[in-house]
């Protein structure tokens, strides 16, 4: 692969938090426009790795690029992913018109109405784009950090557990948006238990066990690696 | 795939890069909108606020009973003491906003120049606290019998100055505590000695303005004020950074 090819290239790469190492030595290579699925054991690192992958924290050991932009480059790296958490970055007291508009400030997206409309549409929350989000239920607000998502024009977009607290329409709805991301050669990372749902989604996945990359595989070869890798008492 | 469920194309990613003041302007507008219109809707910090400030102006004023000179040579003080106290409360929320929706790592997230977000902060706090002492002074001055529609231009200048520092200083360790257990109890320990310069300074140069300045010493005052200012604004704005950076 030349370096226009690859979307996510590390070396390396760990991250201590005190004196526990949260990741250990992840080498790993993805190339532009694949989508990949981190699976593990709770623990395992993975949202730690997505957290280094979105520029929110910098590892402590390691190197690696993201887009072509080294992962030491905090700015770099947050320009061009974007990272989907567990319960989202949203403002109870602000509208949820408000909190999109208010990421779209602060990333300087696209403020017109028109398109808050849309995402808005997207998500399937046009009807309360008015009202409070502390009004909310878990599987509005996780609608609504989806549409803060599609605010952002990334090349790397990453998702820790995307299908947590949705009612069977909006996985579907976390389905479609994943493959329309893959259709526009968006790199996608996927973090989640929801094993089944996401192997329809990606082509590779990574398994992480305590910190460490045990290995990579085709999505279909997963059942048999993990067999494998548990069967062998590793 | 309809144009509805598609991504906002990639190509707006550039707008954001290398904008420069733009950018920076646009980010710190968002955080002022964003904070102000969370402090009007809920009205937390400005209602305990006005009610602390109200009530150290009355115990003060029943404290130092009638004796006018008395109440004149202390006003200046006795104001900014309601001020520095009232603040430490609106100061300790600065962030409370981020905690409540995720934490500071909300913000970071964001791609854009991160001092933005510490002046967004900090316009916010001085907005609230300057529409406080918009209250404040006139309490003061019935409470006290201060002549205050006599000085108000010069008044005016000193709280601007005096209310920025405090904002410069307090926006800064509000985030530096953010992650400390104990934050009430630590946020005043931090803050109050490196408030000393500027409350020395809004103190003398309150007091001189209300009982008269025949010495003409308050330049000197008024010079310490805006030093502590400038230097405090380079400082805390350069560094910001690394302390919002986990």
């Amino acid at each position: 692969m030349t370096s226009s090819d690859v979307a996510v290239s590390l070396r390396g790469v760990s991250r201590r938090f005190g004196w526990f190492w949260a990741l250990r030595d992840v080498d790993l290579e993805v190339a532009a426009g694949a989508s990949l699925l981190l699976a593990g054991p709770n623990g395992a690192g993975k949202t730690t790795l997505l957290r280094i992958l979105a520029g929110v924290i910098s590892p402590s050991r390691g190197e690696g690029t993201l887009a072509g932009v080294a992962l030491a480059d905090n700015d770099g790296i947050r320009r061009r992913s974007a990272l989907l958490t567990i319960g989202g970055y949203l403002y109870d007291e602000l509208t949820a018109l408000e909190n999109l508009r208010f990421v779209s400030l602060m990333c300087g997206g696209d403020t017109s109405p028109t398109t808050f409309a849309r995402i808005l549409e997207r998500v399937g929350l046009a009807g309360v784009a008015d009202r409070r989000v502390g009004a909310f239920s878990s599987g509005m607000r996780k609608r609504l950090s989806l549409g803060q998502l599609l605010l952002r024009p990334v090349d790397v977009v990453l998702m820790d557990e995307p299908f947590a607290s949705l009612d069977d329409e909006g996985r579907a709805l976390v389905e479609e948006v994943v493959e329309d991301m893959k259709a526009a050669g968006q790199t996608v990372f996927l973090a989640s238990h929801q094993i089944g749902e996401s192997l329809r989604l990606i082509d590779r996945v990574a398994f992480i066990d305590r910190g460490s990359l045990v290995f990579v595989c085709a999505a279909h070869e997963l059942a048999e690696r993990r067999r494998s890798h548990f069967e062998g008492g590793e | 795939m309809s144009s509805a469920t598609q991504p906002v194309p990639r190509s707006a990613d550039s707008a954001g890069e290398g904008g420069g003041r733009h950018e920076f302007l646009r980010r710190t507008g968002a955080i002022v909108w964003k904070d102000l219109l969370i402090e009007v809707r809920t009205k937390q910090s400005f209602t305990a606020m006005a009610f602390f400030a109200a009530l150290v102006l009355f115990i003060f004023s029943f404290a130092m009973g009638a004796d006018v000179r008395l109440l004149q040579a202390t006003g200046g003080g006795l104001v900014w003491i309601g001020i520095a106290f009232t603040g430490i409360l609106s100061l300790s929320r600065t962030y409370q906003s981020e905690e409540l929706a995720g934490g500071l790592e909300g913000l970071r997230i964001l791609p854009g120049e991160q001092r933005a977000i510490y002046i967004g902060k900090l316009l916010g706090n001085l907005v609230l606290l300057l529409t406080l002492e918009l209250f404040l002074f006139p309490i003061a001055g019935i409470l006290f019998q201060l002549e205050l529609w006599r000085v108000a231009a010069p008044l005016a200048g000193v709280a601007l100055l005096g209310t920025l520092g405090f904002s410069i200083i307090g926006t800064f360790y509000a985030a530096l505590a953010v992650h400390v257990r104990a934050r009430e109890l630590m946020l005043p320990l931090l803050l109050f000695p490196a408030l000393v310069p500027v409350l020395l300074g809004a103190v003398n140069a309150t007091t001189l303005i209300l009982t008269g300045d025949p010495d003409g010493v308050m330049s000197s005052w008024i010079r310490l004020l805006v030093a502590f200012d400038v230097i405090f604004f380079v400082v805390c704005t350069w560094i910001f950074p690394l302390v919002l950076e986990e």
